[in-house]
Formats: structure tokens, sequence, C-alpha cells
């Protein structure tokens, strides 16, 4: 994902916005890292490109 | 839980058919198993041979009842948001649309499908396509951030239809629009096809009344909310799409309901807004 679309992103579940910890990336984009709620302290990782943002089974508010 | 139930129903119906490259049945007569048979279900749905050349092949799964009238409307700039996104086949062609100011964004609940999406923005070259695996129903997007939200045949498979709508309506900018197409029923279904799972994944027994469907996007705020087109959704499509390809699937539908099913089906194009004083 492309750090520019960041403000656009949510918490599935309060959507209140995500703070990004890159792990790895390219001259376009976070190829590994995570997306972290403050709120509801939870961790969306992103795999490959790709973040994982299902809620989680448990509602985390 | 019922609804958690159909929902890893969907999942696991969608991700096999991602994995198969939407090939879905080598030996069951009948069901789409190849490029061109995909390609014409996309050009009866309306989508041109400018568009179907303009992406690889195996973007186009053949799924779905087709999203033409949105995609056309798009503007250059625009932020573009795909509710269930599948294998990005809309999305890369909503991408071009939008230029390269604009984004489209495609959310998927099936990880095989957004993984997939993304193989297909990069092998055409397009880079302002992102994917996201995330639920329809619990949208990952932030309030009031996207211009146009479109959607092809998968919101009957959401479990709570009315929530897809207030989560469309809360990302929508103030003036966007809704651009949704989808199957709903005519008359409601005979007992045997709404009690299966499979005629569910299929997007049939999960399909709502076309009275209904317009009232849950009215509740949800939108305005000016009309039908464009509506098309009756022939059951060809739906007995040999790979996702309700199984023996009692085709034996309910063909046999014990045909009579009343297929006179019960149409795919309809609908079209909302979100005010701007909203």
């Amino acid at each position: 994902m492309r750090r520019q679309l960041l403000e656009i992103l949510a918490c599935p579940v309060c959507k209140g916005g995500l703070e990004l910890k890159a792990e790895e990336e390219d001259e376009h984009e976070v190829l590994e890292g995570a997306l972290f709620c403050g709120r509801c302290r939870h961790e969306y990782r992103i795999t490959e490109g790709i973040p994982d943002l299902l809620p989680p089974l448990r509602r985390c508010q | 839980m019922q609804g958690e139930r159909l929902k890893k129903s969907v999942r696991d119906r969608y991700g096999r058919i991602a994995q198969t490259e939407g090939s879905c049945c080598g030996s069951t007569p009948g069901c789409y198993s190849g490029i061109d048979q995909a390609r014409d279900v996309a050009r009866k749905n309306g989508y041109s041979d400018e568009d179907l050349n303009a992406l690889p092949d195996r973007v186009n799964l053949g799924l779905g009842c087709g999203n033409p009238v949105a995609l056309a409307s798009l503007r250059e700039g625009e932020t573009v948001l795909d509710l269930g996104s599948g294998p990005g086949f809309d999305c890369l062609l909503a991408a071009r649309r939008v230029g390269a100011r604009g984004h489209v964004i495609g959310v998927d609940m099936t990880p095989e499908m957004v993984f997939r999406a993304r193989e297909h923005a990069e092998e055409a070259e397009i880079t302002n396509v992102e994917f996201r695996l995330g639920e329809i129903e619990h949208l990952p997007v932030a309030d009031s951030s996207v211009d146009v939200i479109i959607s092809n045949c998968v919101i009957n498979l959401a479990i709570d239809k009315g929530q897809v709508f207030r989560e469309a309506f809360r990302v929508l900018k103030p003036g966007g629009r809704l651009l949704i197409s989808d199957i709903v029923l005519l008359s409601p279904l005979p007992e045997c096809v709404r009690g299966s799972v499979d005629a569910y994944t299929g997007c049939i027994s999960g399909a709502m009344l076309k009275q209904d469907f317009v009232d849950a996007v009215k509740k949800a705020g939108f305005q000016h909310v009309e039908i464009r087109k509506e098309v009756p959704f022939s059951l060809e499509y739906v007995i040999s799409d790979p996702s309700t390809s199984s023996p009692v699937t085709r034996r309910i539908l063909t046999e014990d309901g045909i009579g009343g099913t297929e006179k019960s089906i149409a795919s309809i194009h609908l079209f909302g807004r979100k005010e701007t004083n909203s």
C-alpha cells in the first residue's frame, strides 16, 4: 500500500485513523508492516503490500 | 451462528474460484470453463471489446452481472471504492478511467481474490489501484473520503445489506455517487431455493426483493435513488456460474425451481447520491 492513501484508511471497527509501521518498502509502497489502531489497541498486518483489515473476531472496542 | 456460517461459505467458495482461475469444473457440463465464455458473459453484461482488450484475459472470471454503466460515468481524478472487488476486473477498468490523478481501492474479504487482483494490476501495469482485505459491512475506509462507490453483484452476498449501505453512505464525500449493480428478486423464491447455502453463495437466495433493496439504500441516507437499468437475469448464467455448479444447486434450480425462479430474478443498475449537505 502506498503511504499517500493512508489518510483515507480507517480502522474497520472504530473508524479511527491508523498509524503505519513500515517494516519493508520499495520506492512505491509499503510491502510489509502493520497498521495500528490506537483506540482499539489492535494491529492489522500488511503482507506483500496488502493490508489485512478484516475486523478482528472479537470486537476490540 | 447462521450469519458467520454463510459468510465462511461465501469466502470458501470464491477463494476456490480465485485459485482455479475461474475454470471451475473440467468435467461438469455447462459451466464457464474458458476465456471465451467469460468474455461472452462480460459482453452480454455490456462491457465493450475495448474494455475487454485492455486487460489480461485472466482478470475476467465471468463473474457478476456487470457494471459498465458505472464505469462509463467515472471522471478523471476521482477516488473510487469497489465493494467486493474480486479478481479486480472493474477496479482495473475504473483505474484507467480516473487516470493518474485518481485512485481506485478494492475491498474484498477473500484473501485469494485480493492477492490475485494485485497480481493482475501488476501484470496490466496499472499503479493507481490498491486492494485491501476487508468486509463490506465494516469498511476500513475513512468517513467522507471517496467520490464514487461501485459494486458488481456482491451486496447480495452480504449478510447485513442495510449495514453495507450505511457504510457506503459514511465513506462517500458529500455529493458522492453510489453506482452499483446487483441481483434482485421480483417475487419471493420457492422455499427449497431460499434454504440452500449453494444458492446463497451463487447470488440467488441472498438477494433482496427489488423494492426492499431500493428502500434499504434510501434508508441509509441516499437521495435521488433510481434504478437506471433492469434486465431479466437468465438462469443459464446462474447454473453455469462456477459458484453454483454443485449438483444440488443445479437440481434445485433446473428441476424443482425453474418454473418460478427464472421469472423471479433480475439484475439492476442502481444510482444514489449523498447530498452535499449530508
